[in-house]
């Protein structure tokens, strides 16, 4: 987080609080958070629509470059301050498509990445009344009743929390809005990261392909499990539905994009969400051709480099240098 | 509309400074090292928005990977497999750049963060402060060749007043051999200097030393140029053509025949002329000559009692058996004869406090001089020199010691300089600025070794030159291995393409690895120049000389073989009438000595008469017709003898 832009949200939170403690930068860094709105590891029962059960499937054909663009958005958060402990957060969103060009990614001229930057800070429990901006500066209030109808709770990890789900919300918007964008204005394969359900327009789409690399909730149980948990580099896993009541119905599969020997059990496996079609198969294994081909050049020294293809680095690289 | 071509970078680690500043480009830029940019900033400065122009200096150029490791598993260790990506991973072209100005200049800030563009033309005058020397009528600007880089075409001048004085002067170039940078440089140079000096700034005429093979021996004669050459010399505003007022000077040969050059092509002869001296010419260039063991105190008392009391002058001794007029190597040598019979008769050890040994010491190592610098010493002969006091504007004088041993070539070089830097003092050369080209300074001027008279000469130039209007041009293979203050105090230097070994010697370490790398690369017609006004390194690039190289001409014009006696006279004549025919000359020469013959010619080429041949028979001696003369007594004759008596009893 550059000094200015800290700064810029010392001076606002100094208008509106000014007895809050000021938390200079750099004490805590922003990943100690990650944890904080991690989802619980579950496993779901999967639907097959390819097949009665899940089997693993070799991809056939080579490794084919179809994909126009990538989309990935990132945020960035940090706890700026406090009012007897009320954390206000400091939160940065960004999203981008970078379109590929002559083998190289640069940003879609159709639309600018979207940045933005706001206060997160439950305002019901600061002494400054309802607002939602202080010196040009946007607030997000994160004190608001939950969908039970209850406030949540004065204690700041809760609090934290709440502001984080609040800051990852807005980074799928941003996501979303490109993603609809770029489905209804151009129609060319896109590669997305993270799932493509929650938005019926990419859901719906042709061109749109979502690749997940966490594996927190894994579509496969008992034997399932132990197939896809096995299943060897260019392998998938046969189609299986995806829904729920918050979400548009999407087609999915496993996909094993690197050799796992010698490494744990999730290596390289990514899964794939795709508009629901007729010809399910066909379209898997066209899709898993055009993953497995992002797999050069390598994303190290991303941690997560055996699942991340290179243009979903570059979109994170280009996120981090604009939204500081 | 100028394109953005990148923008200023700056890191904590990797900050700009007044000096220094970093931008990146777009991978397909024109930028390379040695471009010229302009960074134009954001924010005013006492109301102004700041320029800064610089030029590249190093570039550097990575990707995202973090190790090489990471592009080996990316490809599974097959190199081939690369193409087969889909992406290439992000790349940067990352600059350093040199700043060469600030404008505003005060007060000197850091480079500020801007967008980056290529200098126009008019950016670089600006850029490298031509823009002080280049105004309309007063311009003093010599062009010395042409900056390009991504569509710019600019030409690029030297400041007349800190190339040729009196604020700075001369030029050094340095490059390896054989790849046209030295001799061409400085025949375009010359060129280029001849056709812009500016007239408010006087006369100007060269004196170039031809010191190995045919270099320069023939910058009369066309060169082949190309559309490209032409276009230069066209944008520069410099005649395509070979030098009009060229003459040529060599000593003669051993035999005295023919001159001792390349160019003794008959075709060539009408601007040549010999170069000979003689006694008074050299004794006062004797310390060239003579070694430090030679010269000790006892030694050069007597060489200056010889210099101020016996040459050209009558003298006279008790001692001696007669009185002498010492005005050749062969009068001198006649004196010491009597001064040392004159000792030993009267079995003295000294003679004037001089000790007979000194004596001898000193007539041994004077008599052979001519003997060593034969063709260029004469032992009684007339004397054949450079017009001094009456040099011609924009004219050439080479001088052509290639052939000669390297005592003659100290002589010739230590009289000459002296005699330019005499007349210049007392302004009557007949031109108020002669430029001095001397190559393989190595040789004149090392940096280490004794010190010799010829390299004192080079550093007086150097130091002091500028003030009479004596500029040295000079090159050398090796910069590094030459006398620091006589490259020092060349306000401009030039470099052509350069040695590895020279480039790792301390004196280039203030150049960046990029540039050394440059010039250890450069192309044929590649320069990279620094000048006074210029606060970097510039390369630019200059046309072919017009004139004909020395190889070309060896082969056009090959070499006058060995002639006699008469031929040799009619080529020289010939070179002043071509009228004159082979057994004209045949026939004034008839029974006359060759001492007489050649003394003749000289002094015939040293007069250049209407009428040559009459002008040449009359310096002839006159041959005297037998007779018997009048009134003659007779002489009585013996009385005979009587008888048989043999004795006359």
């Amino acid at each position: 987080m550059s000094t200015d832009a800290s700064f810029r949200a010392s001076r606002a939170i100094r208008l509106l609080l000014p007895d809050a403690e000021i938390i200079s930068s750099g004490d805590v860094a922003e990943e100690s958070y990650a944890g904080a709105y991690a989802e619980a590891p579950r496993l779901l029962q999967a639907e097959c629509v390819e097949g009665p059960v899940l089997r693993a499937i070799r991809v056939v054909g080579e490794p084919e470059v179809r994909f126009s663009a990538f989309l990935d958005g990132i945020q960035r958060v940090r706890i700026v301050s406090h009012w007897r402990g009320v954390p206000i957060i400091r939160g940065v969103v960004a999203a981008v498509v970078r379109v590929r060009v002559n083998r190289r990614f640069v940003a879609w001229g159709h639309r600018k990445p979207i940045v933005s930057e706001r206060l997160y800070m439950p305002l019901r429990y600061l002494p400054c009344g309802m607002r939602d901006e202080v010196d040009g500066y946007p607030i997000v209030d994160t004190g608001v009743d939950g969908p039970n109808g209850s406030p949540p709770s004065r204690h700041p990890a809760a609090l934290r929390a709440v502001a984080l789900e609040s800051i990852r919300r807005d980074r799928e918007s941003a996501e979303r809005q490109l993603a609809e964008l770029w489905c209804t204005s151009v129609g060319e394969p896109i590669f997305i990261d993270g799932g493509i359900s929650g938005s019926s327009g990419v859901a719906c789409s042709e061109c749109a392909v979502g690749v997940i690399k966490s594996h927190q909730t894994l579509y496969a149980d008992g034997a399932a499990l132990d197939l896809v948990m096995s299943l060897r580099r260019g392998e998938r896993s046969s189609v299986f539905r995806v829904r729920s009541e918050r979400r548009t119905e999407v087609v999915s599969w496993y996909l094993r994009l690197r050799d796992p020997r010698g490494h744990d059990a999730m290596f390289g496996l990514v899964r794939i969400e795709a508009a629901v079609r007729d010809d399910v198969a066909l379209r898997a294994n066209e899709i898993s051709r055009w993953v497995l081909a992002e797999g050069a050049p390598l994303s190290l020294p991303d941690s997560r480099w055996d699942r991340m293809a290179y243009g979903i680095r570059d979109c994170e690289e280009f996120l981090r240098a604009i939204a500081s | 509309m100028t394109v953005v071509l990148g923008r200023v970078v700056a890191t904590e680690r990797k900050p700009n400074t007044p000096h220094e500043f970093h931008f990146w480009t777009a991978l397909e830029s024109p930028v390379g090292i040695g471009t010229i940019v302009r960074v134009d900033g954001r924010q005013p400065v006492n109301g102004q928005i700041p320029h800064v122009y610089g030029i590249v200096t190093e570039g550097f150029s990575y990707t995202d990977l973090l190790t090489p490791m990471h592009d080996v598993l990316s490809h599974d260790g097959a190199p081939g497999s690369a193409g087969f990506a889909s992406t290439d991973r992000s790349e940067i072209r990352l600059y350093t750049a040199a700043v060469l100005r600030h404008i505003p200049e005060e007060p000197l800030q850091p480079v500020p963060m801007g967008d980056v563009f290529l200098a126009q033309e008019e950016d670089v005058n600006v850029a490298l402060r031509m823009d002080g020397y280049l105004r309309d009528g007063q311009s003093t600007g010599i062009p010395i060749g042409v900056y390009r880089a991504g569509g710019t075409d600019a030409t690029i001048y030297l400041d007349a007043d800190f190339l040729v004085g009196p604020e700075a002067a001369h030029l050094n170039i340095t490059g390896v051999s054989g790849l046209a940078t030295k001799t061409s440089a400085v025949e375009w140079l010359l060129a280029s200097v001849f056709a812009h000096f500016p007239d408010s700034r006087g006369s100007i005429a060269a004196v170039c030393f031809n010191v190995k093979g045919p270099d320069l021996c023939f910058l009369d004669q066309p060169g082949k140029l190309d559309d490209q050459d032409r276009a230069l010399y066209e944008q520069m505003e410099v005649p395509a053509a070979p030098f009009s007022n060229v003459r040529y000077y060599a000593p003669l040969a051993a035999r005295g025949y023919s001159l001792n050059t390349l160019r003794s092509n008959e075709a060539l002869l009408h601007n040549v002329l010999p170069l000979t001296w003689g006694l008074r010419e050299v004794l006062q260039y004797a310390e060239v000559l003579l070694n430090r063991d030679d010269i000790d105190a006892k030694a050069d008392a007597l060489i200056d009692f010889i210099t101020r009391n016996v040459i050209d002058q009558p003298f006279s001794d008790p001692m001696l058996q007669r009185s002498h007029v010492v005005q050749s190597f062969a009068d001198l040598e006649d004196w010491f004869r009597d001064v040392l019979h004159g000792l030993e008769n009267g079995n003295k050890e000294s003679w004037r406090t001089h000790h007979v040994a000194t004596i001898r010491k000193v007539r041994n190592r004077l008599s052979n001089i001519s003997l060593r610098c034969a063709g260029l010493v004469t032992d009684s002969g007339p004397v054949s020199d450079l017009p001094f006091g009456s040099f011609e504007d924009r004219a050439t004088y080479v001088i052509d010691v290639a052939n000669l041993e390297e005592d003659a070539q100290d002589l010739i070089f230590a009289r000459v300089v002296s005699k330019l830097r005499e007349h210049l003092e007392r302004r009557d050369l007949g031109v108020k600025h002669v430029i001095v080209f001397v190559d393989e300074l190595n040789k004149y001027a090392p940096g280490d070794g004794p010190d010799t008279y010829v390299r004192k000469m080079l550093l007086d130039i150097a130091e002091r030159g500028r003030y009479l209007g004596l500029v040295l041009f000079s090159a050398q293979q090796f910069r590094s291995q030459v006398h620091r203050r006589v490259v020092g105090n060349s306000g401009t230097s030039v470099y052509g393409r350069m040695d590895g070994d020279e480039l790792a010697t301390p004196g280039y370490a203030v150049l960046s690895p990029a540039i050394r790398t440059k010039l250890a690369t450069l192309e044929k017609g590649q320069l990279m120049v620094r000048h006074p006004h210029f606060t970097q390194p510039i390369f630019v690039r200059f046309p072919r000389p017009a004139v004909m190289t020395g190889r070309m001409g060896a082969e056009q014009y090959p070499q006058g073989g060995e002639v006699t006696l008469e031929v040799s006279v009619y080529r020289s004549l010939r070179a002043l009438d071509s009228s004159i025919a082979l057994n004209a000359v045949m026939d004034v020469i008839g029974l006359h000595e060759e001492r007489d013959v050649l003394r003749a010619r000289a002094l015939t080429l040293q007069e250049r008469p209407a009428d040559v041949l009459g002008a040449f028979k009359g310096h002839l001696p006159r041959r005297v017709a037998q007779s018997v003369p009048h009134n003659v007594p007779r002489v009585a004759a013996l009385r005979g003898t009587q008888g048989d008596d043999p004795y006359g009893v």
